[in-house]
């Protein structure tokens, strides 16, 4: 049956080549992060806009700037804003547009048979967790954001990714705003080097080693641990309040945080943002490309490309919280369109999408 | 059984074989040689095209490190920093206090760091444990096979399992570890431990680790999780046994008869004389250690899977490492930064070296042993 329908599928296809229809292709690559939403975005579209087809490979940040660099694809998606070095590649600040395509979010996720409801947390709290300040459990320190809660004296063993990612870099940069110690001692990056604890490769390697030790934490991307039902608490946002991570609270983080950004390269950083409902761990991950769009061929195609990216930020958004991203501010949105508006092709403004 | 009487097999078949190319070689003579030229030059392509491969694998590898070799040199085989990050941090004085010039707070800016010795303390360490625990049962399987199994008739089966094992490929265990070992240790091991042993004082440094921060020293509790430098240990000793065993079997096969008759015939017992056995073929034996020895080193999935990749430098065997093919596998595939990668590569190529070494002696050491019994 389902192979019939691939046929039917098949020839249509065949058919509507043949007939000359005017088939674009384009390519994006990097960020693994947001990989599940643009594959998402990538199948909704090409079901209105048949004759658009987009490949988008999650090589990994770095991966994907250094293939924009290249020109080797139409755009490139990362987690980290791009670098003064790498804006430098590119061509300066006039010749890129970056922006941001949706909001994630980090948690402390963690393994405490017989404690059910979400345990609270400070950035204070986890820098010194993992920094080995605070070993067990029933530790004062944590007690006191608990008061509720019968904490046992399991020793905590962090868990750390061992890959460089976007996740860590996000963690880390928001810990260094909690804990001068931590931002001295450990800092921040993509791959830092931890005083303790395990290493796990990728959010399923730290997954599984907090799933499989009575004890212990770990951060992982706050999508992955709703998919697999690991528990994670909240976080003390800037405010005060105690924060779980949910696609609201992500979403006010980056409404919050966004009033910097403008001009066509936009990035603010979304962690410990102000507001009564904004979760502290949040980050925006960014979609790049050159402002004047030489690296594709021809003007249909630069048409294309801003269509699509066009439809991300509006009906493309409407799909990031059925898979636990956050979708953008109505703020960010217009910022973001102003800045992909300002692209060029030979030279010409691009027609906005028919 | 099979295979013993597969290789009894063999020999014949090739010796007709090369009677009949013998006697059509007469009638077309020309066609032969033609054959010959074409199949001999494609063998010594073959065997140039394997040694080139590997002379160009060191060549991409040394270019490729080339950024870390210039920066650190000899020193990355001893310094134990491994930071990939920058750290921006206040200046602190001798005493420790925070410089302060001109009303504002001086810092200072750390470069990322690489250095390979907690990962060749890994690699070493968690071999050398595989090893001690792999020798005895490999020497201890040899012998059997050599001496015992031939005449209970189950030398052929008993091979086949155990060369059998070195076919399972290594995920297997890794997989096996991490959801049967470790959580085995975690429960059941851990716990018995650390009531049994963990207030001796004596043997402290196994279940604390100390932890320093900003100058800071604190002891606190290693959490016995099953995903550590023994577990690690543990699967490579498994994965070892195999090669050291098929290896040491085919070694004191090669212990002429007489030998083991005349202690036999001198009045030693059948322990003095398997040890008068492995005396005779130790250097045969050491060979085999050094095989698996090398692939011990070079072990990646399953090592990965358990070790707990920390790279640090920890005396107990509960706290978690890394060797130096898990800290490539971990990574190397977002490590775009250029000294970052250069330094992944660089022990890539001390791997590469290392395992060179190990495989030249054992070689010398196994080939020098059969050589030396042409009665065999």
């Amino acid at each position: 049956m389902s192979r019939a329908i691939l046929l039917v599928l098949a020839l249509g296809q065949m058919l509507v080549s043949l007939a000359g229809a005017a088939d674009v292709r384009l390519s994006g690559a990097g960020a693994t992060f947001p990989a599940p939403l643009y594959t998402r975005w990538v199948a909704e579209y090409e079901k209105t806009h048949p004759d658009v087809k987009i490949d988008y490979r999650s090589i990994g940040s770095g991966g994907g700037v250094k293939a924009l660099i290249d020109k080797t694809v139409a755009f490139g998606a990362t987690d980290a804003p791009l670098t003064e070095k790498e804006i430098a590649a590119m061509g300066g600040t006039d010749a890129v547009v970056q922006f941001p395509a949706t909001l994630g979010a980090v948690v402390p996720a963690y393994n405490l048979p017989g404690v059910s409801k979400p345990l609270n947390f400070t950035g204070a709290v986890l820098a010194d967790i993992y920094l080995g300040r605070i070993s067990t459990w029933d530790d004062a320190q944590i007690k006191q954001l608990n008061p509720d809660v019968n904490l046992p004296k399991t020793p905590i063993t962090p868990v750390f990714r061992t890959d460089g990612s976007g996740t860590t870099h996000v963690f880390t940069s928001y810990l260094a705003t909690q804990s001068p110690e931590f931002k001295g001692e450990v800092g921040l990056g993509k791959q830092v080097k931890w005083p303790l604890g395990q290493g796990g490769k990728g959010n399923e390697g730290v997954a599984a080693a907090i799933q499989q030790t009575a004890g212990a934490i770990g951060y992982i991307e706050h999508n992955y641990a709703v998919a697999n039902k690991i528990a994670y608490g909240a976080v003390k946002n800037k405010a005060g309040k105690f924060v779980l991570a949910s696609t609201q609270s992500v979403s006010a983080a980056g409404d919050a945080s966004s009033d910097g950004m403008k001009g066509t390269v936009l990035r603010a950083d979304a962690w410990n943002a102000a507001g009564d409902e904004s979760y502290p761990i949040s980050a925006f991950t960014y979609i790049v490309l050159y402002k004047q769009l030489d690296n594709i061929k021809s003007a249909n195609e630069a048409t294309a490309l801003l269509g699509y990216l066009r439809w991300t930020l509006g009906p493309g958004q409407k799909f990031a919280p059925e898979m636990d991203y956050a979708p953008l501010s109505e703020k960010v949105r217009a910022a973001a369109n102003a800045a992909i508006s300002a692209s060029t092709h030979q030279g010409k403004a691009i027609p906005a999408n028919p | 059984m099979t295979t013993g009487s597969a290789t009894t097999v063999m020999p014949p078949t090739s010796g007709t074989s090369r009677g009949s190319k013998g006697s059509g070689a007469s009638s077309v003579q020309g066609g032969w040689r033609l054959g010959d030229a074409v199949l001999g030059l494609a063998c010594r392509g073959s065997a140039a095209l394997l040694a080139l491969m590997l002379i160009a694998l060191i060549g991409v590898l040394l270019h490729s490190a080339w950024p870390a070799i210039k920066q650190f040199g000899p020193g990355f085989l001893v310094s134990s920093e491994w930071r990939a990050n920058e750290i921006e941090r206040p200046l602190r004085d001798a005493a420790g206090a925070v410089v302060i010039r001109d009303g504002e707070v001086v810092t200072e800016t750390l470069a990322p760091a690489f250095g390979a010795l907690p990962v060749i303390w890994g690699t070493a360490v968690s071999s050398l444990i595989a090893l001690v625990v792999a020798v005895p049962i490999s020497l201890g399987a040899a012998i059997f096979l050599v001496r015992v199994a031939p005449k209970l008739r189950i030398a052929g089966a008993a091979s086949f399992l155990i060369e059998f094992l070195a076919a399972v490929p290594s995920l297997a265990f890794g997989v096996w570890a991490l959801f049967v070992l470790a959580p085995f240790f975690q429960e059941h091991i851990g716990p018995w431990l650390l009531r049994t042993f963990g207030e001796v004082h004596a043997l402290r440094w196994m279940f604390y680790e100390k932890v320093t921060v900003a100058g800071r020293t604190i002891e606190r509790p290693i959490a016995l999780t099953g995903r550590d430098l023994l577990s690690g240990s543990l699967i490579l000793a498994i994965m070892i046994l195999p090669i050291i065993t098929s290896v040491s079997r085919d070694v004191l096969r090669t212990v002429p008869r007489a030998q083991i008759e005349g202690t036999l015939a001198l009045g030693a017992t059948w322990w003095q004389s398997c040890m008068a056995m492995l005396r005779y073929g130790r250097s045969g034996l050491l060979g085999a250690i050094m095989l698996g020895l090398a692939r011990a080193a070079g072990e990646t999935m399953a090592v990965t899977m358990v070790i707990g990749n920390n790279n640090q430098i920890s005396p107990s065997p509960f706290a978690p490492a890394q060797t130096m093919a898990s800290v490539l596998a971990n990574e190397f595939g977002e490590a775009t930064e250029g000294l970052h990668r250069a330094a992944l590569l660089y022990i890539a190529l001390i791997l590469l070296a290392m395992s060179l070494v190990f495989n030249v002696i054992a070689r010398r050491l196994v080939v020098g042993r059969a050589a030396r019994s042409p009665g065999s």
